[in-house]
């Protein structure tokens, strides 16, 4: 089943179809976030524009995070690691591209419906009916075509991130039905309660199945050919990505400790939020082991820096989850800013960062020519870090203190002049990973489109 | 009632991953665990690697330093909301 000389796909033109959707939904995500961040600093920001007030650009900025930057940047490196560690092509490229077309219309479709006011009004589940339907078909044709690129595979064993890159497009086109309650087409919801508990099974789950295995597959792909080494456990990241399976799942509800859900399904999202540190650490040891000794080569590959730095995240993202799901620590970090540091330590900082870097590793290989300019690469790279590092630091000061004040008993309108000043230090270092998102689109552009590089 | 939903997806996925595991385990795929580790270099490697430089090392430096301020943070916001939500 195995060949010496491996069949390389020969054009990659779904990979190079979501790099540009990631790269260009990047920039608006992060513009959103700008006229969000000036909200919270002067509420009246904008205010008689009724279709970016902050309870329409909020959840805009979230979904195309999610759906726009994110998970396009991770599927552009999946498409075209799949078929090279497969050893075929990929099955269908013109299927790629007509699920990367959907994929973009299904964005623009959620936001211009938010804009317009069109939400079912549950976080992370706030895409109208309608655009469900189109995000469950585009995430079924990219199943489709990633499982008949595996059947076609002429390498018999399935490297670590296939199973990871499989299993999280799979799981997620599951979930977003079940989590989006798709089959009531009127509200996208159930009644009390049990919607809470469906919302937040699904909403831990969009991140935890969807952003945290393709970031990993990219991870597993990525650094051992930065860093030229063969990965320290291929047997230890299997493990990795069965217990991931058996533990996330279950954890969402970790969200309502402070709701009245039952006991017994707190107690499984507490134990199953702690027990995240096993596959955790197995794929940081894991990795961590395989970059060993190679720091430098990993920092002077732009590549290799994004990614390794979004291991640090990942590390400290999940320490954070860990440690949230206990009651007592919640008591003081939930329902505030932490949580939103929390968000952005893990969207931008982990998967964002390991999607930069895949788009940076694939970029060259899918064009045959080197990146535009690594300057504005390395510069892209200082910003992201300097602005996931100043929302972490802002926003969990501001959260502790929110936090300490409710404890206290503190009213409202006494709070919000205290944590006004991180506020400001949020949205100025938004506005650096606002500009490195231009930056970013500018370099992809030039490299996929207009690069003077000689040809490889 | 939102058991039924539960369970139903519960139930499924994991008759799905069991489904899956016991393809994996019969298609060989826990064997030749060794041959599996080089398997992104046997494809991979055909550019020259990155030229270390100065600047990098400084980089990943700065890094480790940023990382290990973030062990302490996290560290002292465990320890303040263990003291005020204990």
């Amino acid at each position: 089943m195995s060949s010496p000389e491996p069949e390389m796909p020969k054009t990659y033109k779904t990979a190079k179809a979501f790099c540009l959707t990631s790269a260009g939904w990047f920039t608006m995500a992060t513009s959103a976030g700008m006229i969000g961040a000036g909200y919270l600093i002067a509420p009246d920001f904008m205010a008689n524009i009724e279709w970016i007030h902050f309870g329409r650009i909020r959840p805009i900025h979230v979904n195309i995070n999610l759906f726009g930057f994110v998970t396009p940047g991770l599927l552009a490196a999946a498409f075209y690691f799949l078929p090279r560690l497969l050893r075929t092509e990929l099955y269908s490229e013109k299927l790629g591209i007509v699920s990367c077309v959907l994929w973009n219309i299904y964005v623009f479709a959620g936001v211009v419906g938010i804009g317009l006011g069109y939400t079912q009004g549950r976080e992370y589940a706030e895409l109208a009916w309608p655009v469900d339907i189109l995000v469950g078909i585009s995430f079924g044709l990219v199943v489709f075509n990633l499982l008949m690129t595996v059947r076609q595979r002429k390498e018999p064993i399935l490297y670590v991130s296939i199973w990871y890159a499989c299993a999280a497009v799979l799981l997620t086109a599951t979930t977003y039905c079940i989590g989006n309650v798709i089959w009531r087409p009127d509200t996208g919801a159930l009644l009390g309660i049990p919607d809470a508990i469906i919302l937040w099974f699904y909403g831990h789950n969009v991140f935890g199945l969807l952003l945290t295995p393709l970031g990993l597959a990219v991870a597993y792909y990525v650094l051992p050919l930065v860093s030229r080494s063969p990965l320290y456990s291929h047997t230890l990241s299997l493990i990795g990505f069965w217990s991931l399976l058996v533990v996330y799942t279950h954890i969402g509800t970790h969200h309502l400790l402070q709701v009245p859900v039952p006991t017994w399904l707190k107690v499984i999202a507490i134990v199953d939020s702690v027990a995240m540190v096993i596959p955790v650490m197995i794929f940081l040891i894991n990795i961590w082991y395989t970059v060993k000794g190679k720091l430098g080569v990993i920092y002077a590959d732009i590549a290799g820096k994004f990614i390794f730095t979004g291991t640090i995240m990942y590390f400290f993202v999940n320490i954070q989850g860990s440690i949230m799901s206990l009651p007592q620590v919640q008591r003081v970090t939930h329902f505030n800013n932490w949580v939103v540091a929390h968000a952005h330590l893990g969207v931008l900082g982990f998967a964002g960062m390991t999607a930069l870097g895949g788009l940076y590793y694939i970029l060259p290989k899918i064009t045959g020519k080197p990146l535009y300019s690594r300057f504005l690469a390395d510069l892209q790279y200082w910003f992201v870090l300097i602005g996931v590092v100043g929302f972490t630091i802002g926003l969990t000061i501001a959260g502790l203190i929110q936090g300490n004040a409710w404890i206290n008993g503190e009213a409202l309108y006494r709070v919000l002049p205290e944590i006004h000043i991180y506020y400001v230090a949020r949205a100025s270092t938004g506005l650096l990973v606002a500009i490195a998102a231009y930056l970013g689109l500018y370099n992809v552009i030039r490299t996929l489109f207009f690069n003077p590089g000689v040809s490889r | 009632m939102y058991y039924p939903y539960f369970l139903a997806y519960m139930i499924s996925g994991f008759v799905i991953s069991l489904i899956v595991l016991i393809w994996a385990l019969r298609n060989g795929q826990f064997k030749d665990q060794q041959r599996a580790r080089f398997l992104p270099l046997e494809e991979g490697l055909e550019t020259e690697p990155a030229k270390v430089s100065k600047i990098g090392k400084i980089e990943a430096y700065a890094l480790i330093v940023l990382a290990s301020l973030g062990l302490f943070g996290t560290a002292a916001t465990l320890i303040f909301s263990l003291l005020k939500g204990g």
